[in-house]
């Protein structure tokens, strides 16, 4: 991807360590992210890829390690995670939409209560987001009436709606039906376009190749391998990376 | 040509009908409405004794059996008319009552003079109230202390489900040593409490006030299991959702929680209502003159039982459709996203 990529840092992770009971999940990963920047994420099942990008959100508690996010050390017991979350927008495999709220409803919940704008401001940018989206006409639905790729943009929309600073996917098309993922795909390509800085975890591979700027491969919660997409998947150094781009690659 | 082994026996039926005009003896008009007639003869060649020997108490109950293989065989026609099933229904209820009351050795007149004398219910007594007018008097404040406790448990039981989602340990303890306690102690040990134990320490309350607190407090400890129960069964990703927009926890359980909590706690909540409001008897024992208590003044005055007959008829009346109003409830929450 040709553009300007800042070189403001907005995500410093050092040394971040996870454990869940006995099971050593994240290994000591170090990483910056830099205003801008499409990171993806990729890497065989379990290799702690969701916990990782759910721990620079702290819905997963860091076990050591730190995390600075825009300056602001959110492994610090002081620090107030609310507002940390406001300036990053998720977006889940599972969307997550509120079930008994329509889709505007959805989007406007979280400006209102928490960055506390009129309901005619939330409802004006909320409709602009839709739009945006390519679902004004289902502003009034309920989740339960629309598909998967929709609910999807929806929340996309739902987290855009906070205008963060970052966005993080995880695994945004893993449970849609192949032809919803595309939309979804160009939803987020032209999120990328824009310059805004994502971290997503997938493994579709067409999008990283066009979108990233930069691919981590995560195994066995270690960064086993890191470069531009043209480097991973054309000249993968480690073999690690290799076994799993093969497999992944014969589908 | 359909498959012979998926369909039913009816529709075979029905084929041979169709086809062939051949329908199995058991099901012809003929036999249908041959042993009918033999039936209606039968019954009136019933004994006309009061007290039937052996030998006319089997051929009574060879009777009702015959009747009910003969409905049986028309019931199970899919071919018969649906007014028809429906009258044979009734006329076999029927027939099972009026042998009971023909051939059973009760005295239906003495029974109805003692059990179901509503005469005497609404005779005037001294100060021109009749038995009646106690019940519903009874029955009003029986609705007055279910309804206040109720709510009071309601609000209660919210409060400590909500308290217990914090997942504070310390706070935890206290919780479920409340719910522990109150589901454990006796209503009736409760309010005697209460009402009787407490003035000791300064605190006198009224006796429906008394009342209404001990059952608040039983039911509450109910109510927080249910309100519970419903905040957990909201998937997890609702909650990771409403924290990563910025949430706080207080936020997300009342904007994306309760709210959908609150549509699947509505069944159980709504039977656990009627449950409480049947707990009111208690009360009794405490010197409410609640509706069962009533009955039992009446019945005391009066030497005669129709009163709590007449309390048991006001219950089912009262609360049968209050429990069908719950699942009315509990489909319009389902259809009305």
């Amino acid at each position: 991807m040709n553009k300007e990529i800042n070189s403001e840092v907005m995500i410093e992770v050092i040394d971040l360590h996870k454990y869940f009971k006995e099971l050593h999940v994240l290994k000591g990963i170090s990483t910056k992210i830099t205003r801008g920047e499409v990171v993806a994420i990729m890497g065989p099942s379990g290799g702690g890829k969701s916990t990782f990008l759910r721990c620079m959100n702290r819905l997963e508690e860091p076990g050591s390690g730190q995390i600075i996010v825009e300056g602001v050390d959110i492994t610090s017991p002081y620090v107030d995670i609310n507002k940390v979350r406001t300036e990053i927008g998720m977006v889940f495999q599972l969307f997550n939409l509120f079930p008994h709220l329509t889709a505007i409803e959805n989007i406007k919940m979280a400006p209102i209560n928490v960055r506390k704008i009129s309901d005619k401001e939330a409802t004006e940018r909320g409709m602009a987001l839709l739009e945006k989206v390519g679902l004004v006409d289902k502003a009034h639905s309920y989740p339960d009436q629309l598909s998967g790729g929709q609910q999807q943009r929806v929340a996309i929309a739902r987290a855009l709606a906070m205008q963060p600073q970052i966005m993080f996917f995880d695994e945004p098309t893993s449970a849609l039906d192949p032809e919803m993922i595309g939309e979804v795909l160009d939803v987020m390509r032209a999120m990328a376009e824009e310059g805004m800085t994502m971290v997503v975890v997938s493994h579709e591979m067409g999008f990283i190749n066009e979108a990233a700027d930069r691919v981590l491969l995560l195994a066995d919660g270690v960064i086993e391998e890191e470069g531009t997409p043209t480097q991973i998947f054309k000249n993968p150094t480690q073999q690690r990376t290799k076994d799993f781009l093969g497999k992944i690659l014969s589908l | 040509m359909s498959n012979q082994k998926f369909t039913s026996r009816n529709s075979q039926l029905e084929e041979l009908r169709k086809t062939q005009g051949i329908i199995p003896w058991h099901r012809r008009h003929e036999f249908v409405f041959g042993a009918l007639f033999l039936l209606v003869v039968y019954a009136l060649l019933l004994p006309q004794v009061e007290f039937p020997s052996t030998g006319q108490w089997l051929a009574i109950g060879l009777f009702f059996l015959l009747s009910l293989a003969w409905s049986g065989l028309f019931l199970s026609d899919e071919q018969k008319p649906e007014w028809a099933k429906t009258i044979t229904v009734f006329v076999i209820l029927f027939l099972a009552g009026w042998l009971f009351y023909r051939y059973a050795d009760a005295d239906w007149e003495r029974l109805s003079h003692v059990f179901f004398n509503w005469e005497l219910m609404s005779e005037p007594m001294e100060g021109g109230t009749t038995a009646w007018d106690i019940l519903f008097a009874g029955l009003k404040l029986t609705l007055q202390i279910a309804f206040f406790s109720a709510i009071f448990s309601t609000i209660i039981g919210l409060l400590l489900a909500v308290f217990r989602s914090f997942e504070n340990k310390v706070l935890n303890i206290f919780i479920i040593a409340y719910i522990d306690f109150f589901r454990a102690m006796p209503i009736i040990v409760l309010m005697v409490l209460i009402y009787y134990a407490l003035p000791y320490t300064g605190i006198t309350l009224d006796a429906p006030v008394a009342g209404i607190l001990a059952l608040s407090l039983n039911s509450s400890a109910y109510v927080s299991e249910i309100f519970r129960a419903g905040i957990l069964s909201i998937h997890h990703g609702q909650i990771e959702a409403a924290r990563a927009l910025g949430m706080n926890p207080v936020q997300t359980m009342r904007l994306v929680i309760l709210p959908q909590a609150f549509r699947v706690v509505i069944p159980p909540l709504a039977s656990n209502y009627v449950a409480s409001a049947k707990d009111t008897a208690i009360c009794s024992s405490i010197t409410i003159l609640e509706l069962l208590k009533s009955a039992l003044q009446v019945q005391a005055w009066r030497a005669n039982p129709t009163a709590i007959i007449a309390a048991t008829g006001i219950y089912i009346v009262v609360f049968v459709p209050l429990t069908r109003l719950a699942g009315v409830l509990e489909n319009r929450m389902k259809v009305n996203r």
